[in-house]
């Protein structure tokens, strides 16, 4: 039983090391500390993406309906606030930048955000979002992102709400991203421990049964 | 010390039997379980659905006798626009059909009546054959010269030629067993239709 | 024999078995592989790991076939088909993580089996082949997982392709030919992605699955070793039985039924709370599409490969390091024959082999760790140091084996 011990904890010992290949960024990255189960959130977070990151950036791998489904909108309130009734619910979320626009305005196309926050972490995005400085020329740059191409769009809320509204702002697009990187998290963590705890019954009733059967066996 | 020298009167077989069963029935359960996602990936996915999604038609520059084609879940839904006589020509039509009152045929409740429709001037009916799936021509002239002279125009199946009126009703004789399909659909205004999908309550 | 007859008049009786029977070897084969196939009573947890690799296999057959049904194969559209899957299909996401943790699975549970071949001699006479055929199964198992690697057409599935593909290139005069001819196109490709879904989900997993019949026949020819390394077959009763050998059936069916359900338990635990496996078994990277004209920061395969390549980095010379790489797996086919200790098990091994193995098994932990570590000047050192003692392994027990210090080993199982 002990040599078993060894072996779990052997395999378990890689997976306690999280990978931290993703390093080199230009600072130490700020917990985002969002929470994937505040709806309230997730519905700030949907609209504040759709007002002030949606101009550049998609995550066409979702569908109006099932963002609407998850964070708890009517497929009428998701089409309204997130695309002013522009698109249908069936729609995947594209942006509302015309083909080739950016790469002529900014130099670069700007990443689908679908998968940002599996790519990167939820961290990642809330500390770039936070992170925008001027430079001594007058310039936005980005502490985590150096000569990012993209503008420091939250500058309004950062100028004119409090700083924890706009700290808060930026945790809330960094949860809609976490969820829109994996909608089906929540579904996974829920029906886990269900699925868990009724192996944990298969088990102990093989283990009766070895037991039973493993009587004849004198050792 | 092998099996058979042991296995003596010590040996609980009701206890065996009843771990055995239990086990069984729990793993089975399991295995149940474990094969609904497996079945339900089989269902059409959001994608499918999203592109079988309720679509628009635009009828205000749709002339009489004129017929619009739409495509829903990718099959033809045809809008016919019906003038007066057409319609006035379908109750006489009812002796030669052989499901007039559309009883054995697909179509919403709401469309269950002498002209197939909400509004009876606008026909709206999926453009595929109840035969075997091929799609009827649009013959709205009286005697149109493919079907024949007595022909007093509607749909007819170059496959195997089955042939319906301009109500999708399906005549006697011919290979397709029902009328043509009405898909659920209702008026967004006077000039919308709008396919795959009833009028929600609250809605006129 | 007395106990088979007994069985087999009795199968004649049944009239539908009987008809079976009397077309097709069905109660000969079950008594043959199952309800009378003799296996020590001796087996431990390591014992365990055979039949879970066969329910691994099964796992990503089933979950393989599935997955096919909604991926595509293309250059253009591989990554957007697996997150439709993980999105747009009913339980797709369950389905997806089930074969993706599954792969990673399958590393742990065969590398434990390879382990437990080496810990209790199971390699040695009379089950050299079997020892032989199951490295077959593990050369097949790497190209497998490596091909379904591309698949998600992904920057770490594709510049891990890349790297590899690359090594064919360290071969002199045909190398670059063959990288070419292995991708079909100048760079990996939509071709080179065809391929090795053709390859992923057809021919290697017939090629594994004739493998595994033929590994279970060959074991089932010479009978199981157990951990005290005694032949049960020396030892038999007066009904030809050996003494201590049980059924397969009941008693181990009944044993692994709990081992297996104990191990989808952890399986389970992994898949719902951590598939990406703490980003080992889904590289972060990877959720990027593959981009022909940026490398990723750091290219590192996933963690089962990291051992072989560790090896790969810590050779200067690009065709050497290529060789030891080939060289680290391919010497583990002469295990029966460098190892000349007549004793099987470790319970009854000197000190040496103990020492040597030990040695062994921390080389490969230790590689597999630098294997996934951006190769910095230090780490290369430590990782040469380490490939020097993975191969010392193999040099010195030819030696060390021939007269080593034994325990007496005992009759009978204990």
């Amino acid at each position: 039983m002990k040599k078993l011990l060894t072996i779990l904890s052997l395999c378990i010992l890689p997976f306690t090391a999280t990978v931290q290949a993703a390093g080199g960024h230009g600072i130490e990255l700020k917990p985002a500390q969002n929470n994937l189960r505040d709806q309230d959130s997730l519905q700030r977070g949907a609209i504040l993406f759709s007002n002030y990151c949606m101009a550049c950036h998609s995550v066409k791998y979702m569908r109006y309906n099932r963002i609407a489904r998850d964070i708890g909108w009517t497929d009428d309130e998701v089409v309204s606030k997130m695309a002013y009734g522009q698109n249908r619910v069936v729609d995947t979320v594209e942006t509302r930048m015309q083909d080739g626009v950016a790469m002529q305005v900014l130099g670069t196309n700007p990443p689908d955000l679908s998968l940002m926050a599996r790519l990167k972490g939820t961290d990642y995005i809330y500390t770039f979002l936070t992170e925008y400085y001027q430079n001594e020329k007058g310039d936005w740059d980005n502490h985590v992102l150096k000569g990012t191409a993209m503008p420091n769009v939250l500058e309004g809320i950062q100028r004119h709400a409090t700083p924890e509204e706009y700290e808060q702002a930026a945790r809330d697009i960094s949860n809609f991203l976490e969820y829109v990187g994996e909608p089906a998290k929540l579904q996974r963590l829920d029906m886990g421990w269900k699925v868990i705890a009724f192996l944990l019954v298969l088990l102990l009733l093989t283990y009766l049964l070895k037991k039973e059967y493993w009587r004849d066996i004198k050792h | 010390m092998s099996t058979e020298e042991q296995s003596g009167s010590s040996v609980n077989l009701q206890r065996r039997k009843i771990l055995t069963g239990a086990t069984g029935v729990v793993g089975a359960t399991g295995a149940t379980f474990l094969a609904v996602p497996f079945v339900s990936s089989w269902q059409p996915s959001e994608k499918a659905k999203a592109a079988g999604a309720p679509v628009n038609a635009d009828i205000s520059q749709l002339q009489p006798g004129q017929m619009l084609t739409v495509a829903w879940r990718g099959k033809p839904v045809w809008i016919v626009r019906r003038t007066p006589d057409m319609i006035n020509g379908l109750a006489p039509l009812d002796q030669e059909l052989r499901d007039p009152a559309s009883e054995k045929s697909e179509q919403p409740q709401y469309c269950q009546n002498s002209t197939r429709a909400i509004n009876s001037e606008y026909l709206v009916v999926v453009g595929v054959c109840t035969h075997l799936g091929c799609a009827p021509l649009y013959r709205p002239a009286i005697g149109s010269p493919d079907v024949g002279a007595d022909w007093q125009g509607g749909f007819f199946c170059p496959c195997h030629g089955s042939r319906f009126d301009l109500a999708g009703r399906v005549f006697q004789s011919v290979p397709a067993p029902t009328n043509l399909e009405i898909p659920p659909h209702h008026y967004l205004s006077d000039s919308v239709i709008r396919i795959g999908e009833d009028a929600t309550e609250g809605e006129a | 024999m007395s106990e088979f007859e007994k069985k087999e008049n009795k199968a004649k009786q049944g009239t539908l078995l009987a008809w079976f029977d009397k077309r097709y070897p069905l109660v000969s084969t079950w008594n043959e592989h199952v309800g009378e196939y003799y296996a020590p009573k001796n087996f431990n947890f390591w014992y365990f790991f055979g039949s879970l690799a066969l329910l691994v296999l099964v796992n990503q057959l089933v979950t393989g076939v599935w997955l096919t049904m909604s991926y595509k194969p293309s250059a253009a559209e591989a990554f957007n088909s697996i997150e439709y899957i993980m999105r747009d299909v009913d339980w797709g996401w369950l389905i997806r993580y089930m074969h993706s943790t599954g792969a990673s699975a399958f590393f742990i549970v065969v590398y434990l089996h390879m382990m437990r071949g080496l810990l209790y001699g199971s390699y040695k006479e009379p089950r050299e082949l079997v020892w032989i055929i199951g490295m077959l199964l593990f050369l097949v198992l790497m190209a497998e997982a490596f091909m379904g690697y591309l698949l998600p057409w992904g920057q770490m599935s594709y510049w891990g392709a890349q790297v590899i593909i690359s090594l064919f290139g360290a071969i002199p005069v045909v190398g670059p030919d063959l990288a070419l001819w292995v991708r079909g196109d100048f760079i990996i490709s939509d071709v080179t992605l065809n391929r090795f879904f053709a390859l992923h989900v057809i021919a290697l997993p017939l090629v594994l699955l004739i493998l595994v019949f033929m590994h279970i026949v060959a074991l089932h020819q010479v009978g199981s070793n157990n951990p005290d390394g005694v032949e049960i077959k020396k030892i038999k009763n007066d009904k030809g039985l050996p003494m201590d050998g049980i059924p397969f059936h009941p008693y181990y069916s009944v044993k692994d039924s709990m081992g297996a359900v104990f191990f989808i338990t952890l399986f389970a635990i992994v898949m719902f709370y951590m598939p990406e496996g703490g980003g080992y078994f889904l590289e972060p990277p990877n959720f990027e599409p593959a981009n022909p004209l940026k490398t990723p920061d750091h290219i590192a395969p996933v963690w089962y490969f990291t051992p072989f390549y560790a090896i790969l980095r810590a050779i200067p010379d690009k065709f050497l390091g290529v060789v030891a790489m080939g060289g680290a797996i391919a010497v583990l086919f002469a295990m029966p024959w460098l190892d000349r200790c007549k004793v099987k098990s470790i319970r009854y091994r000197g000190l040496s082999f103990k020492l040597l193995l030990t040695m062994f098994v921390v080389s490969f932990v230790v590689l597999g760790w630098l294997g996934t570590q951006p190769a910095t000047p230090e780490l290369t050192k430590l990782a040469q140091i380490f490939t020097a003692l993975y191969f010392m392994f193999f040099l010195v027990l030819p030696f060390t084996s021939k007269n080593e210090k034994t325990k007496p080993v005992p009759e009978r199982v204990q």
